[in-house]
């Protein structure tokens, strides 16, 4: 496991992105083509911090590819084709498994979970289970492109990987739609029926406009602006 | 309102300076997550109800966010901190509608000094163009730890000011009960908006929506029965 790839998002910019977290997971990998072939090393190093952009987790995959590919000699052209070849699937596919799969269903459960008394529990099992799946996925991830260098495009799509996108997506809109009404009941419970229809009401009004306004007004936005509002009708006795 | 003293305020600003770094620096566990760093930081200032309350409410707005690419996003971590600082001692339902509005500026506010950082490092990759164009490993390493100390300073300047603020506040703003509980309401409904419509932007027309749907039944039957 390269502990190195835990910070790959270390020099996130908006002109390499990942590119120098990269160059840096990269170094111990290359340290052995220095003995080697010092001039391929310089220009393994070089290609290695280059415009990169991934899923952080999934970023192992592309790492281990062109650091075998480095020192299988494969023309420098060719490795940095892979690269830029593997970033919009590794973003793809990591993003739907960890973003849209994996966090919200556990956090869904967590939730779920901490409303119903579990606590520290239920926040001590949402930081093993997540981060146990995400270390495996690193291990994982660096020991397939090890192994498979050029054809890695091959061994992901043989993987479990997409398998998992299939069932992570539905476990997680079904523990997100459960937690939702926990939830509300959590908070809304002491307040009585009144409260809970104000509530209710500002829920409604946040969710259909920021539908219909869609990026220009955010949930954070909206919630800004609603309590601006509420903070103007009590000034004026509303 | 949590009591400023050093033994309170150090481990705060520790806690916070790790939240920060972990959001996308190093190690992305998770502890950035609200529901973490509420429970944490109320556990920190005595009042365990509040950092629950107020990390699950942030929770629901951070659900709506999806960090691929080079999004933009507030910034949560740090802000439930230091919201967490300003509700602690009150009873829930009267503070958590003004710590909420207070951890959402100071959200979006974390949003924005993300990009600042960005900007930095992008900055601190030009000047060293030669030296990464040379293959020096030196210059890759000595950039990974710059931009790692930038955000951490980004974290721990964040805390610093979200905990002189959330001071400040405390003394300044005083709320009469109506208008506090009014608050908090609009509050829970702004953040159970956010998660609504990140549950069914996310689910689609597919089989996802059906599991949603699912879920929202048991949960209806489960708060029913709690």
């Amino acid at each position: 496991m390269n502990l190195r790839l835990f910070a790959v998002q270390g020099t996130w910019n908006y002109e390499r992105m990942l590119g120098v977290g990269m160059g840096y997971a990269a170094e111990p990998l290359l340290e052995d083509l220095k003995a080697v072939d010092p001039v391929r090393h310089g220009e393994a190093v070089v290609r290695s911090a280059e415009f990169f952009n991934c899923n952080p987790n999934l970023a192992g995959l592309a790492l281990g590819a062109t650091a075998r590919a480095e020192y299988e000699a494969v023309p420098g052209a060719q490795i940095v084709r892979l690269r830029t070849a593997l970033c919009s699937p590794l973003g793809s596919m990591g993003d739907q498994f960890f973003w849209a799969g994996l966090v919200p269903a556990l956090i869904g459960l967590t939730l779920i979970a901490v409303v119903l008394g579990a606590r520290w529990w239920a926040i001590l099992g949402f930081l093993v289970a997540y981060n146990a799946v995400r270390i495996w996925t690193g291990y994982w991830s660096l020991r397939t492109g090890m192994s498979s260098g050029m054809r890695v495009g091959a061994a992901i799509g043989s993987s479990w990987l997409p398998r998992a996108i299939e069932w992570i997506g539905p476990a997680a809109g079904f523990a997100l739609g459960a937690s939702v009404p926990v939830v509300a009941a959590w908070y809304l419970g002491i307040f009585g029926w009144a409260g809970a229809v104000g509530a209710a009401g500002v829920a409604v009004a946040g969710f259909a406009l920021t539908r219909w306004f869609g990026p220009g007004l955010t949930s954070v936005r909206f919630a800004l602006m609603a309590m601006v509002l509420l903070l103007l009708f009590r000034r004026i006795g509303l | 309102m949590t009591e400023f003293s050093p033994h309170v305020v150090l481990p705060f600003l520790l806690w916070d300076t790790l939240v920060g770094l972990d959001l996308v620096s190093v190690p992305q566990a998770m502890i950035s997550r609200p529901v973490v760093t509420g429970a944490v930081a109320g556990a920190l200032a005595g009042d365990l109800e509040a950092g629950l309350r107020i990390g699950v409410l942030f929770e629901l707005f951070a659900l709506d966010v999806l960090p691929v690419g080079a999004v933009r996003y507030p910034d949560y971590g740090p802000a439930t901190v230091a919201a967490v600082a300003l509700g602690a001692g009150t009873p829930w339902e009267l503070g958590l509608g003004i710590s909420a509005a207070f951890g959402l500026v100071l959200a979006v506010l974390g949003g924005w000094s993300l990009q600042v950082v960005r900007r930095w490092n992008a900055r601190a990759i030009q000047r060293r163009a030669a030296a990464l164009a040379a293959g020096e490993s030196n210059a890759i390493r000595w950039l990974q730890y710059g931009a790692i100390f930038r955000d951490m300073v980004r974290g721990f300047t964040l805390t610093l000011a979200g905990l002189v603020l959330a001071s400040t506040i405390s003394d300044s703003i005083r709320l009469d009960r109506e208008t506090a509980v009014a608050f908090t309401l609009v509050a829970i409904g702004s953040a159970l908006a956010a998660a609504v419509s990140s549950a069914s932007r996310s689910s689609g027309r597919g089989t996802r929506l059906k599991w949603l749907i699912a879920g929202l039944g048991v949960g209806i039957v489960l708060a029913v029965m709690r």
